[in-house]
């Protein structure tokens, strides 16, 4: 699904934040990212959201080598992977409902047709009472619960997640984890970025841990 | 039934909130600058008007001065002009001025009550032309020339120089419009970049989710577009309101000779419905000018941060 082969990367003319990256994911698999601060982890995360090129070496996701692809192919990539963020990234405007369903806007969808599938969801991760709520009134772990729900809502076949428990307590933590192992049985592929030590060694995942650029995988 | 879908179906947020896109002062400046625009247009237009209306009024009349001579009879020589005149092609009439017309002509310049009959005055026959198209004046011309102390003047040096003037306006109205437009257009640009650099999550979290370039610049298109329909109409209606009390001053607060003066000089200061027709196409160009400026400043910017 996923295979890096020789990647690096540099932002301008500073040093190489990634360096001779190669490796390959599986379909349906479960990998934590790990490694101090400043590895590289969301650099990382960014080429597999295919928000940045490598400098070198290429990246193939679903058997293309996207270093190729022109940009409208690149956009009908990238739904295919969904992303979630520590600081939860959900607009303030928007009600838990609208932020949730916003995938389906963007594509042009009416909402006729993707309103039972989000009141669904958010049922599903325990959000059901709290559809029209503004982000501003929601706990931590409601914030973090619906920008997972946005990230899968329109079924993707990767789920990046970038810290996504950084910013809610360790029982809430855990129970984030359980949601993502939910995903991931019903064959979302997932890699989740975390330097949370309680949860790497609760979860019993392989981990591919980044350190000064250089990734080791450790099953 | 619809109502039922009414109620299940509210109308979602808009993306791109209101309140974030620098709204007032940018529908403020849309508006002033709409404002200026319609004043200057209708300005123009009415210069146009009345130089317009001069210039015809001007084309249909002819002067023929016949100068006092010694040994000649006036009177004759007067009669002699009309009947010459009104045989000509194209003259619909041809009277005298009488002595006392001709001494109100003056009365502007040498004042009231005076007694003129001692001096020597030159008399005059005007000569109205029913086409001044098919008007022999050449012809005419000729035929008065062979009246003593006859001269005939056809007003065609002050039709060119009213017509330069009039032109001249109409070019600089045009000038300052264009120049309107290009500073509504370099602000909207900077309102565009700074509402865009502000709304830089937004961007992101559609990006990340998979919104095309398209679709963003339109949610933003979408919001400049109501602005500058707003702004524009202000200025709009302003700009009516504006002619419309300027109309009613000039009958009102000015005396009604002045006003009577005034009205020959610049025509009525009514901008009719052209005039109302030109603003309303301002205030849709503004808008549009909006809306395509923001739309191809927010592609711009799109595809600077892709």
């Amino acid at each position: 699904m996923i295979a890096f082969d020789n990647v690096g990367l540099r932002y301008g003319h500073g040093p190489e934040i990634l360096k001779d990256l190669t490796f390959t994911i599986s379909p349906g698999s479960f990998h934590f990212l790990t490694g101090p601060s400043g590895s590289g982890k969301t650099s990382l995360l960014r080429l597999l959201l295919l928000s940045l090129k490598p400098t070198r070496g290429s990246v193939s996701m679903f058997g293309e080598d996207v270093t190729a692809l022109d940009r409208d192919r690149l956009l009908q990539m990238r739904r295919h992977i969904g992303i979630v963020f520590q600081e939860f990234r959900l607009l303030d405007h928007l009600t838990t409902f609208e932020n949730v369903a916003l995938p389906f806007r963007v594509r042009g969808q009416a909402e006729a047709s993707y309103r039972s599938n989000v009141e669904e969801l958010l049922d599903w991760v325990g959000l059901g009472d709290r559809m029209d709520a503004h982000p501003a009134v929601l706990s931590g772990g409601e914030k973090q619960r619906a920008a997972i729900a946005r990230a899968v809502i329109a079924k993707p076949d990767i789920l990046l997640a970038d810290e996504p428990t950084g910013n809610v307590d360790p029982e809430l933590s855990e129970r984030l984890l359980h949601l993502f192992e939910q995903l991931n049985r019903m064959g979302t592929t997932i890699i989740l970025a975390t330097h949370e030590l309680a949860l790497l060694e609760k979860f019993d995942y392989p981990r591919m841990l980044l350190n000064d650029g250089e990734l080791t995988f450790h099953e | 039934m619809s109502e039922g879908l009414k109620l299940r179906f509210p109308r979602p947020n808009p993306i791109v909130p209101a309140q974030s896109v620098a709204g007032r002062t940018l529908m403020l400046l849309i508006g002033i600058m709409t404002f200026l625009s319609c004043v200057t247009f209708g300005g123009v237009l009415l210069v146009q008007k009345s130089a317009m209306g001069w210039s015809a009024d001007v084309g249909r009349e002819l002067t023929i001065q016949i100068r006092p001579l010694d040994g000649e009879v006036i009177e004759s020589n007067l009669r002699l002009a009309v009947s010459l005149s009104e045989a000509v092609p194209g003259v619909a009439s041809a009277r005298v001025l009488t002595i006392e017309e001709s001494e109100a002509l003056l009365e502007p310049w040498l004042g009231a009550g005076l007694d003129l009959s001692d001096l020597t005055i030159p008399r005059l026959v005007i000569v109205q032309l029913s086409d001044p198209n098919a008007a022999d004046i050449v012809r005419l011309e000729n035929e008065i020339a062979a009246i003593p102390g006859a001269t005939l003047e056809t007003h065609a040096a002050w039709r060119v120089q009213l017509n330069t003037m009039a032109g001249t306006i109409v070019v600089s109205g045009i000038l300052v419009l264009a120049l309107i437009l290009v500073a509504t257009t370099l602000a909207i640009v900077f309102a565009t970049r700074g509402t865009m650099s502000t709304n830089r999550e937004i961007v992101d979290v559609l990006h990340f989710i998979g919104a095309s370039n398209r679709f963003i610049a339109g949610e933003f298109q979408g919001r400049f577009l109501l602005l500058g329909l707003k702004g524009g109409l202000a200025g709009g209606i302003a700009a009516i309101v504006f002619f419309i009390i300027a109309g009613t001053a000039m009958s009102t607060v000015v005396p009604e000779t002045s006003s009577a003066q005034l009205g020959v000089l610049f025509g009525q200061f009514a901008l009719g419905i052209s005039g109302l027709l030109g603003i309303v196409g301002v205030v849709l160009v503004i808008a549009g000018l909006t809306a395509v400026t923001s739309r191809l400043t927010v592609r711009r910017f799109l595809t600077q941060i892709s």
